[in-house]
């Protein structure tokens, strides 16, 4: 069986994502923090990325879920659009997460694509500039 | 102290002291030692050798507790491992507070009030320990009365441990749950959440995408259908779109969407 | 024309049980991905920078039409709302549901004078990764990186999706211990959310 294709070079590739708060908040939100690099802000154009550190690796898990995850380290750029959509974004990384084995195997679809496992989080600032922060989950493509 | 109630906290200590070190020698050490708030004051290198030392010194102090004779040395050996644990986790909620403290099971909690209370006790076992003698006379002095104290004592340390609430606090719950049925009682209704997912894969959808602007605006029903409406931007200006989603599976299939012309705003 | 007249004509269009003047198909067509491959949009914001059409905080005043908003940097905004405006509050609804103390992100278009022109509210949104440590009568307690959070079940509102199918409003496949994630509005200045959506690996 061939080895599955590194994530986080410079093809494109799907995947799932949700958004998560942090930097100052209110609410649940005030406990978040910078994150893992320190800067994250729910206002900026941030992301989480599962292999940021040895650390975070062994809390996220990728691989358990198939996907062999590059190492890109904080203020690294991914480049990410929905799916189904038309508009690129540009996100910084600026956390560690999310925790992809909690949700190996997981599917979110948009008229016939879909995109599986849980490789990214999003800022509500980057998540809303291509979906809607009431779906707590959408299909992407990111490319580096 | 009584001199039965000083042998019964031996049995206790040793008990807890076995425990935590076998779990810091079980396969999965590494990566709770790599979890725990021991990374944090060691360094990631030597995380899991000092985990294993901690272990080491656990099943030592453990075993010599257990053995005869008991000696003075053992107490204050006690007495300085908990002293030692509970300036580890004043250190681990100052420094790390989402790591958790590795103690008595591989599962990743965060330091909270238990592991404090769970350590304090500990402590005042370890000191009730001074001066007694070996334990095997408790158990023939006052039987009864030692293995009662032991099953309360260990029963408070399990109550008291975070790390091994999935194995009985969790499945004490999940069955009330199955009993219960609390969740089972609201009426069952297609949720909108459903409608918005089936509208999100349609080709109908997807055909007007990059046209949309807001989130769900308004929602309706009619018949076999929901209606959703988005604010969305033509070249013609600003329009509404309307799709119309089946509400079940067994009604018509495909969704529909029509951009309708926004009424003129009225004059201020 | 009031609500329900015009939710009856938006109706009519879409099923076409009534003349309407519809934007014409060929307009969707041409807007459809595929279409636009090869003319990407450049970018709105550069990486890693703050996002002037967006805004965090607390509603700290209201107006006709308008939020006056705090963020968590202490910077003040105005927020303009209108018909086109989408609200989120547990679920869509409308602007007078905004109350002085929610939190809310706004996604719009910064205007001139410095008033974001909103497209979309959303009022005490909370996106949370959980597990559930309780359930009870239409209540889940839940852990939140060692936080404790009461989640309510508001029914008619609620729903699940177990294994990426298709919402329910069934409940009872979630289960004590396992993790979840949250979509829901938080009750301000509690530790307590009513829940929108709950995903979980049933």
């Amino acid at each position: 069986m061939a080895a599955p294709p590194d994530v986080g070079a410079m093809a494109p590739t799907t995947a799932e994502t949700s958004w998560f708060c942090c930097g100052a908040g209110w609410g649940p939100c005030g406990s978040a923090g910078g994150g893992a690099c320190g800067n994250c802000q729910s206002g900026s154009r941030h992301c989480a990325w599962p292999n940021t550190s040895d650390a975070c690796f062994d809390i996220t898990r990728p691989d358990r879920c198939g996907d062999n995850l590059l190492r890109r380290t904080c203020g690294h750029t991914f480049y990410v659009e929905h799916l189904c959509g038309t508009t690129e974004i540009a996100v910084q990384i600026a956390d560690c997460g999310p925790q992809t084995d909690l949700w190996c195997g997981e599917q979110s679809c948009c008229s016939g694509n879909c995109a599986t496992n849980r490789l990214l989080d999003l800022t509500p600032s980057a998540y809303s500039a291509i979906g809607n922060l009431s779906s707590g989950i959408m299909p992407v493509r990111i490319r580096s | 102290m009584i001199e039965w109630f000083a042998g019964a906290q031996q049995l206790v200590l040793a008990g807890v002291l076995v425990w935590a070190g076998t779990v810091k020698f079980r396969a999965t050490a590494p990566e709770a030692a790599r979890r725990s708030a021991l990374r944090k004051l060691v360094g990631e290198r030597r995380v899991v050798t000092a985990y294993r030392a901690v272990g080491t010194a656990e099943l030592t102090l453990g075993a010599l507790l257990l053995a005869p004779p008991m000696l003075v040395i053992e107490s204050y050996a006690a007495v300085a491992l908990f002293t030692g644990m509970l300036g580890y986790l004043v250190y681990a909620k100052r420094k790390a507070p989402e790591s958790g403290c590795g103690c008595l099971g591989d599962k990743q909690t965060p330091i909270r009030g238990r592991a404090f209370a769970r350590t304090a006790v500990l402590l005042a076992a370890a000191l009730a320990t001074l001066g007694a003698a070996w334990w095997p006379a408790a158990l023939a002095d006052r039987p009864l009365a030692t293995v009662a104290v032991l099953v309360a004592e260990a029963a408070l340390v399990v109550a008291l441990s975070p790390e091994l609430d999935h194995r009985w606090l969790l499945p004490l719950r999940r069955w009330r749950v199955r009993v219960r049925h609390p969740l089972a009682t609201g009426p069952t209704v297609v949720p909108l959440e459903s409608s918005v997912q089936r509208l999100q894969k349609s080709d109908a959808y997807r055909s007007v995408a990059g046209l949309l602007r807001s989130d769900l605006l308004d929602w309706w029903e009619e018949g076999e259908w929901r209606l959703l409406t988005y604010a969305a931007t033509t070249s013609d200006g600003q329009v509404t779109a309307v799709f119309a989603v089946p509400l079940r599976d067994h009604g018509p299939a495909d969704v529909r969407v029509a951009l309708v012309p926004d009424p003129e705003p009225a004059p201020a | 024309m009031d609500s329900l007249g015009r939710r009856k004509f938006l109706t009519g269009a879409v099923l076409g049980t009534t003349a309407a003047t519809v934007v014409g198909a060929s307009t969707m067509g041409s807007f459809a991905p595929e279409a636009a491959a090869g003319q990407r949009r450049p970018l709105d914001v550069e990486a890693g920078a703050h996002d002037p059409n967006f805004i965090e905080g607390r509603i700290t005043g209201l107006r006709k039409g308008m939020l006056m908003v705090t963020s968590s940097d202490r910077s003040m905004h105005r927020i303009h709302l209108t018909g086109a405006t989408s609200v989120w509050k547990l679920r869509p609804t409308s602007s007078d549901a905004a109350k002085v103390g929610d939190g809310l992100y706004a996604r719009g278009v910064r205007m001139p004078d410095g008033t974001l022109a909103a497209d979309a509210v959303w009022l005490n949104i909370v996106n949370l990764q959980v597990h559930i440590t309780s359930i009870g009568r239409n209540v889940m307690h839940l852990d939140h990186h060692g936080d404790r959070i009461v989640g309510h079940v508001v029914a008619g509102t609620t729903a699940a999706v177990y294994n990426s199918t298709p919402a329910v409003s069934d409940l009872s496949l979630l289960q004590v211990g396992k993790h979840a994630q949250v979509i829901g509005a938080w009750r301000p200045d509690t530790n307590e959310v009513d829940l929108a959506t709950v995903y979980a690996a049933a």
